[in-house]
């Protein structure tokens, strides 16, 4: 069976799943399941991106995975990632140190709304890892802090060993205009701060009707929290909810990430509530 | 675009100097069913062929696709596109091919796909004999197929040869074409329109009424209960489907332990994993863990999510996943005309 190869310019055209080699920069382990790396794209070119977006990150061999990106796109030519050990392809991820390389698609779809945010009062709900992808966020507000109104952090994890970034947590404590709070669920000996679920936060914040929410983290903290922002008054289209799925191809074609008629990968992660509200498969 | 001839035995010399040159798809007999196979000669092509066993999508997305290579420090991507010919699509199935050119061309392009996709010439042809389950009568007037590049009709003793794109009418030249006489044509047209009165099964409601009552019925948990109670979470209806296009990535080591291939394979939305995360601890977290939620998934898509986007849903009326479904609750027939009469 005679078989011509097609000469037509469309043999040439990309593969929107072939991914590109990033160095890994720095690397550090800061909790036993986490690994926090710092990367660069092999060819030297910048990654282009707003705070939200996701990467497929994967080492080949063993597949890919959508991770947020951790960095503020406002930091320099480089891009960080936080990658927790769960399955195969994260410890793959996890197993690899300065100088190896991982291979990278993005960035994938929408990010934060930073102009919509932007003149707002803004309040930060990071529960668990939701703190990796928001704190792209909180680093970019934080780089430019005057273009913003108050800015309110929460972040609540497990216990005081789950809490990530220690560095980033005393630099938002100390700087004024950030106002950061934290909670254990489970406290132990040298905790000394607030414990309870990320809502007890609330007790003590007056958040004004017109303050823009991000939330990220497991899925079952969104429908209490956006419970305490209905009392606060704040409006569902000011709500944004940073979701989670399993996503084969991230550009809305495996169908995997699937929300209703929504993809997470192309019409997310980040949603405004006032768009999935309705959408019963979403949170 | 014209209307051309082509004697039996002529068709004949045509197909096989073509399988001599091009590579050319097309129905081919497996035991007691059909399926869309190489040909290397007319005595293998069955145009007279019911139903293949798998739509003819697989041309263009195969169940496995190989979709990059990789060594040690390298990865390269495969797009190699083969120029092909594919014989005898029936009218449904082009409909089929039609929705996912669509779908793997919006909002992001996919290469993989439509590499293969522009490679190919598709002859349509028409139907000899219905499958039993088919229903395509009913879902054809809202959205005449137009992906095929000509169109043959079977007459006594040659064919009828539409052409509808200057693909299908470089194909002349390989062939001993004349133009078709008014009676050829006509006999034609009066051929495909007896084959819509052939089918047993019909979805009377519009795209339309189908995507909002469908829609409406989302929270309708007895319904969904009811429709899927049986269901295997077998995924074959997704399988066998000409519409359905999701798919999983995998990576497979070479012996070497280096080397290997990035691989897309078919995926199915009806089983249980399709949209489980991994969760510390080795846990997880299924976003449709119930089969009911993954059955009303698949009809929500072709009938309401799709069916917006593409103005009909995304069901050919082709009756493959009827035939497929090992306790028969997949049909599309029943299962809609289930909603809209549920009262």
């Amino acid at each position: 069976m005679p078989s011509e190869s097609h000469d037509c310019a469309c043999a040439e055209r990309e593969s929107l799943f072939v991914p590109r080699e990033a160095k890994i920069l720095h690397a550090h382990a800061p909790t036993s399941t986490e690994k926090h790396f710092t990367l660069q794209f092999a060819d030297g070119s910048p990654l282009i991106f707003e705070p939200g977006q996701i990467l497929e990150v994967g080492v080949m061999g063993y597949g890919e995975i959508p991770i947020g990106i951790a960095s503020s796109p406002t930091r320099t030519h480089t891009f960080e990632i936080v990658v927790r050990t769960v399955g195969r392809v994260s410890t793959a991820i996890n197993n690899k140190n300065i100088g190896d390389s991982l291979w990278v698609r993005g960035p994938l779809g929408h990010g934060f709304d930073v102009d919509a945010l932007r003149g707002h009062d803004v309040l930060v709900v990071a529960g668990g890892i939701g703190i990796c992808p928001t704190r792209s966020l909180i680093q970019y507000i934080a780089d430019q802090r005057d273009d913003f109104g108050r800015f309110v952090l929460f972040y609540g994890a497990r216990d005081p060993l789950q809490l990530l970034f220690p560095e980033d947590r005393g630099v938002w404590r100390a700087t004024h205009g950030i106002e950061y709070h934290e909670t254990v669920d489970r406290a132990d000996i040298s905790w000394t701060g607030n414990v309870g679920v990320i809502t007890t936060l609330f007790r003590n914040t007056h958040l004004s009707e017109d303050t823009r929410v991000i939330i990220c983290g497991p899925p079952v903290m969104f429908e209490f929290v956006i419970r305490e922002l209905d009392q606060a008054g704040i409006k569902r289209e000011n709500i944004y909810v940073d979701l989670e799925r399993r996503m084969k191809c991230g550009v809305g074609k495996c169908g995997h990430c699937q929300i209703n008629n929504k993809y997470c990968c192309i019409d997310g992660p980040v949603f405004t509530y006032a768009e999935i509200h309705e959408l019963e498969e979403a949170i | 675009m014209s209307s051309f001839y082509i004697e039996e035995r002529d068709f004949g010399t045509f197909v096989n100097t073509l399988a001599q040159n091009t590579r050319v798809v097309g129905p081919v007999a497996k035991r007691q069913k059909f399926v869309f196979g190489e040909i290397g000669s007319v005595e293998e092509l069955r145009l007279d062929y019911d139903i293949t066993i798998l739509p003819p999508k697989k041309v263009f997305f195969p169940p496995k696709q190989v979709i990059a290579r990789f060594d040690a420090d390298s990865v390269e991507g495969t797009i190699a596109p083969v120029d092909t010919v594919l014989l005898g699509v029936h009218p449904y199935d082009v409909r089929g091919i039609d929705m996912t050119d669509f779908l793997f061309r919006e909002r992001n392009e996919d290469w993989d796909y439509l590499a293969q996709r522009e490679a190919t010439t598709i002859v349509a042809s028409n139907v000899q004999k219905v499958a039993p389950r088919a229903f395509w009568a009913s879902m054809i007037d809202t959205n005449e197929p137009k992906g095929h590049d000509a169109y043959l009709t079977k007459l006594d003793g040659g064919y009828v040869f539409e052409t509808r794109t200057p693909k299908g009418e470089a194909l002349l030249a390989r062939g001993a074409f004349r133009d078709a006489t008014g009676p050829e044509v006509a006999a034609a047209q009066s051929v495909n329109a007896d084959a819509l009165g052939q089918c047993q099964e019909q979805l009377p409601y519009t795209s339309a009424e189908i995507a909002k009552t469908i829609r409406e019925s989302f929270s309708n948990e007895e319904l969904w209960d009811e429709l899927s109670k049986d269901c295997f979470s077998c995924g074959s209806c997704n399988t066998v489907c000409p519409t359905c296009y999701c798919f999983d990535m995998r990576d497979v080591w070479n012996l070497d332990q280096k080397s290997g291939t990035r691989t897309r394979y078919w995926d199915a939305c009806l089983t249980k994993e399709f949209a489980a995360i991994s969760m510390p601890g080795g846990g997880h977290e299924n976003f449709r863990e119930h089969h009911q939620t993954r059955f009303r998934h698949r009809f929500m898509r072709k009938g309401a999510y799709l069916n917006e986007k593409l103005g009909s849903p995304a069901c050919t009326g082709c009756g493959r996943c009827s035939m497929a479904c090992t306790v028969d609750i997949a049909d599309p027939v029943r299962v809609i005309t289930t909603i809209m009469e549920w009262s």
